[in-house]
């Protein structure tokens, strides 16, 4: 790996790829990256709108990530939080930002989540709009998780339609993976 | 009322109630992973404000965050609900919805919420 290693760096590199993260992921890790990512891009010159819609990106992607992913480890804590992991990246390809993101889940929500994902895919920015009302009004009042508000926002200012991938890693688990552009 | 305060975080924002002048705002960046920590005490404040307030007395809720994520997007859709609901039984209140020039972001999020609401005066107000 130790030799692997630059050619890693330069795959990365040549896929426009300027942040990835893979591993336990918590919300103190998930603000000073926040932070870093709006750092580098300011520094790139990018408006301030567009560091702010790329931020917001990455803050639903990887809040989906420590929420939803299925490989997490309990901590030694008496509030009973858990530390989940995924795998977050951030780059620049053809004029555009783009966010990725991926982590474990169960194979029996693969079946919900896909057909809520094609849904987004194919909905206009009208019926996104429209859609995110109707859910966050749903939400609002019956304390649910928010499972499905996160992606709705990521489709609305995603500038092409949500990308997901589902791969099967074994009898209990599969990969989830999203790719949102600004 | 006396004044009541809870400070901001890195991923939450200052909420600020100033009792002489009775504004209450809320200013910074919302995206905590559990949003339960900003809701619970600034709708048990409210409900509490809401049961003492003269309903003559105008109430002005000033909302300036650059940024929220979903979760607290529900909780602001929450909280104009409760307004929404004390303005229509006869208390003044009146949102500002303040953002900057090239937020649009924040614009966009502002009109939307805007639209639903009818008893409540909500301005947008544009730095």
């Amino acid at each position: 790996m130790l030799d692997n290693l630059y050619q890693f760096k330069k795959e990365l590199n040549q896929r426009g790829i300027f942040f990835c993260f893979s591993g336990p992921l918590s919300q103190d890790l998930l603000v000073e990256i926040g932070d870093t990512l709006r750092n580098k891009m300011k520094q790139e010159e990018a408006s301030s709108s567009t560091i702010l819609k790329v931020f917001s990106m990455f803050v639903e992607q990887a809040q989906n990530i420590i929420h939803y992913s299925a490989e997490k480890i309990p901590l030694d804590r008496p509030d009973k939080t858990t530390l989940s992991s995924g795998i977050i990246v951030v780059g620049y390809e053809g004029q555009h930002y783009y966010v990725l993101c991926g982590n474990a889940i169960d194979n029996e929500v693969v079946g919900t989540l896909r057909e809520q994902l094609t849904k987004l895919q194919q909905m206009n920015k009208d019926e996104l709009k429209r859609y995110y009302k109707e859910q966050r009004k749903k939400d609002a009042h019956e304390s649910s998780k928010g499972a499905g508000l996160g992606f709705i926002e990521l489709a609305r200012h995603s500038i092409t339609p949500i990308e997901f991938n589902f791969q099967p890693v074994d009898n209990d688990f599969s990969f989830f993976s999203l790719k949102t552009a600004i | 009322m006396d004044n009541w305060k809870i400070e901001a975080t890195k991923h939450t924002p200052e909420i600020y109630f100033d009792a002489t002048n009775n504004v209450l705002s809320m200013q910074g960046e919302s995206y905590p992973e559990n949003v339960d920590q900003i809701s619970q005490p600034l709708f048990s404040w409210l409900a509490n404000y809401l049961a003492q307030a003269n309903p003559d007395q105008a109430l002005t809720v000033n909302i300036e965050l650059t940024y929220f994520n979903s979760s607290s997007s529900k909780m602001l859709l929450d909280l104009f609900d409760r307004l929404e609901e004390a303005a229509t039984t006869g208390n003044h209140i009146t949102v500002n919805w303040i953002y900057e020039a090239d937020n649009d972001s924040a614009e966009e999020f502002g009109e939307e919420f805007k639209e639903d609401l009818e008893a409540l005066t909500f301005n947008l107000v544009k730095q």
